[in-house]
């Protein structure tokens, strides 16, 4: 819980600040070495995780969110289910836009759909654009920004533990959503959390139930 | 006009055997004092490749006291007594309620599977309710009103040969999404602790 609330607070505090500045590599042996911090997914996957959704630090409800993710073709499908099973939300984007299958309140805005799919991307899928910086921040984090088409900024930070954040920054350079992955290398997507500046400001926690490489011949047959 | 007169003819005595249907599985169910399961949750979608199973535990006792809870993957658990309901979830190793407007639903469910457990299948103006064969007998609830036929197409529920228990219950909410609930360990009228039916423990 604190460490949830510490999240937050970052959060707030950082949501105040503009695009923390980038430092380049301070040599060029350094500039030669420096790779990106790549947290996104490489191949199809399928995953299921338990969303705690969160408002003011207090836990509003449980959700299971399925997500399957296709790199290649940047194309990103999910379902959001209760426990029970009453699936609320289904829909698919692909480059080409968004088709909701399946909707019911409060699920069924047509924001609602734009920003789960926009978050999903942002935290499975290499961010599209152009790369504009790469470096250090002050605290010593290595960082890579990508501009975005409609005038973004995404940030990829990877800190000097090892743990891997995604900062996505409108055009006016305002904070949007905080990605922060708490798995290890290995299982990066076990424990994810996004804060969200929304119209209200949310919290997600996910927390890995299970997840599956796929195949291209499953994905057709699906 | 003959026909007509035999299609009437026939309808009403089918709907006369499912009234006698009904009213045997009432009178049957009244041996129910009180019950208690194990479930396995089987949740089939197109994006899904295999089922997601849950498992849990239900605790059934007359005339409407449930707990519905679940084990894993997540916990949860939902409680109705005295015709008050409420849901817990599990966070950080606490059991959190749920204050959300989503209790209210849980209420509706929850007191429609009591009234299941009661064999008032056919008391709910939502859904047209069908019961067809003797021995292995299934009742198949059909969503009457436009907006619940977006949500759910049918709920199929499973009885016990013998004991008219319900034995497994399916719930389509579309050709490729089927959630299968199947009880397993049944024991009928087994008493059962009143504060499991209060605290979430």
């Amino acid at each position: 819980m604190r460490r949830h609330l510490l999240w937050i607070v970052i959060f707030f505090l950082s949501s105040c600040q503009t695009l923390p500045i980038i430092n380049a590599p301070s040599s060029p042996r350094k500039e030669k070495s420096f790779v990106c911090p790549d947290p996104f997914l490489k191949r199809n996957y399928r995953l299921v995780h338990a969303i705690e959704a969160r408002l003011d630090g207090r836990v509003q409800s449980q959700i299971i969110g399925i997500t399957l993710a296709l790199p290649d073709t940047r194309s990103v499908s999910c379902a959001i289910i209760t426990v029970e099973g009453m699936s609320l939300f289904e829909a698919e984007a692909n480059p080409h836009g968004i088709n909701v299958k399946r909707a019911l309140p409060p699920f069924d805005s047509k924001d609602f759909a734009n920003n789960m799919m926009e978050d999903i991307k942002l935290i499975f899928l290499a961010p599209e654009g152009v790369l504009q910086n790469r470096g250090y921040l002050a605290d010593g984090s290595k960082a890579c920004r990508y501009r975005q088409e409609n005038g973004g900024w995404i940030d990829v930070i990877e800190n000097e533990s090892g743990e891997t954040q995604i900062k996505r920054y409108s055009s006016s350079e305002v904070l949007k959503r905080d990605v922060r992955f708490s798995g290890t290398h290995k299982q990066l997507y076990q424990r994810i959390g996004l804060q969200a500046d929304a119209k209200f400001d949310y919290f997600l926690l996910m927390n890995l139930i299970e997840d599956q490489p796929i195949k291209k011949q499953a994905i057709k047959r699906n | 006009m003959i026909l007509l007169t035999g299609f009437c003819f026939l309808y009403g005595n089918v709907c006369h055997a499912e009234e006698k249907g009904f009213e045997k599985l009432r009178k049957e169910s009244v041996k129910i004092k009180t019950l208690q399961a194990d479930f396995t949750q089987k949740k089939s979608m197109k994006i899904l490749s295999r089922p997601l199973v849950s498992q849990g535990y239900f605790y059934f006792a007359m005339p409407d006291s449930l707990r519905w809870e679940y084990i894993k993957p997540l916990k949860s658990v939902a409680l109705s007594h005295n015709q008050q309901a409420r849901r817990y979830m599990h966070s950080d190793g606490k059991w959190v309620e749920d204050k959300t407007n989503g209790v209210q639903a849980m209420r509706i469910v929850l007191s429609e599977i009591a009234g299941w457990m009661n064999g008032r299948f056919d008391q709910n103006p939502s859904f047209k309710a069908t019961v067809i064969g003797k021995e292995n007998t299934c009742i198949i609830l059909t969503p009457v009103e436009k907006k619940m036929k977006g949500m759910i197409e049918r709920i199929e529920i499973n009885l016990a040969p013998q004991a008219r228990v319900v034995q497994s219950v399916k719930i389509l909410e579309g050709p490729d999404n089927i959630t299968q609930i199947n009880f397993s360990n049944v024991k009928m009228n087994h008493a059962i602790d009143p504060t499991i039916f209060k605290d979430v423990r």
